[in-house]
């Protein structure tokens, strides 16, 4: 029997999944892009693993190159939920939200399920701070409504301090169902001579 | 009979089922079929038109009841996600 992930009660994710999220997080922040990756200076990601009893296991990290939020249908679907729910910031509201590429999506999946791993969860990074929330570690308004039934973690991979990255998981981007992350440092391997 | 491929969000309303074969002649009775034995899946005519449905790889953008099904058509349903 599979648990349920609203019950979930730790996620494990690697130091070396980590380091590649942030390093994800600053290249778009810099503005380096590669082939094919849309020039928004916002990262996007999946995040896939394994589930044992109440705890999940990060495996893969899976940076999405594409935004679909100048496609339609998608591009009405994103401008009528952020101009209900979007806390206006100094990004405009055109610029804001990511919403997968379907194609991208589905071969993600592809990817995943050839290599026996689920899809858990999401990240995207906070970078601006904002009044009464100088740290932005937590999910938005917007975050959580994107977010409904979507039966994934929203990973917020907060960056307001570039040098102190910080990421917390929560289920279906709901502030009360916060599951700790615990990054776990890697046995590096010697090799035989 | 075709192969409903079905990914992990929408799987906690198919009992955990990564594909659901269902007999169906166009797409719109296969929709039906597979929410019918799924009820949960109903989520996906909440806004039909951000779910993205491929045939055999190829996305389909036809009416429903105007694609029809052949045996061992593969099927795949994406709901785009999205983040803040």
């Amino acid at each position: 029997m599979i648990t349920p992930l609203e019950q979930t009660e730790r996620i494990f994710l690697p130091q070396s999944g980590w380091d590649e999220i942030v390093s994800h997080c600053k290249r778009k922040m810099a503005g380096e892009f590669l082939p094919g990756e849309s020039k928004v200076r916002r990262a996007y990601g999946i995040l896939a693993g394994s589930q044992k009893g109440r705890e999940i296991f990060i495996k893969r990290v899976l940076p999405v190159k594409k935004n679909a939020r100048t496609v339609e249908p998608l591009k009405t679907y994103m401008d009528t939920v952020m101009a209900e729910y979007a806390r206006p910031s100094r990004t405009p509201m055109s610029q804001r939200g990511w919403i997968t590429d379907p194609l991208e999506l589905k071969l993600c999946y592809e990817k995943c399920d050839q290599d026996d791993l689920d899809i858990f969860g999401t990240y995207h990074m906070h970078i601006v701070p904002w009044e009464g929330d100088p740290i932005r570690d937590t999910p938005t308004l917007l975050d959580t409504v994107l977010a409904r039934n979507s039966n994934l973690f929203t990973f917020i991979i907060a960056m307001v301090d570039v040098s102190r990255p910080l990421i917390k998981a929560f289920f279906e981007g709901e502030k009360n169902k916060q599951v700790p992350v615990a990054v776990q440092p890697e046995r590096k391997t010697t090799g035989h001579h | 009979m075709v192969n409903i491929i079905i990914p992990f969000p929408l799987r906690k309303f198919t009992d955990n089922r990564r594909e659901v074969k269902i007999t169906a002649d166009n797409l719109a009775e296969c929709m039906e079929t597979i929410i019918s034995q799924y009820p949960g899946l109903n989520l996906l005519q909440d806004n039909p038109a951000l779910l993205s449905i491929f045939i055999n790889g190829k996305l389909s953008k036809d009416s429903w009841t105007d694609v029809i099904l052949n045996n061992n058509d593969e099927i795949s349903l994406i709901i785009p996600i999205a983040g803040g």
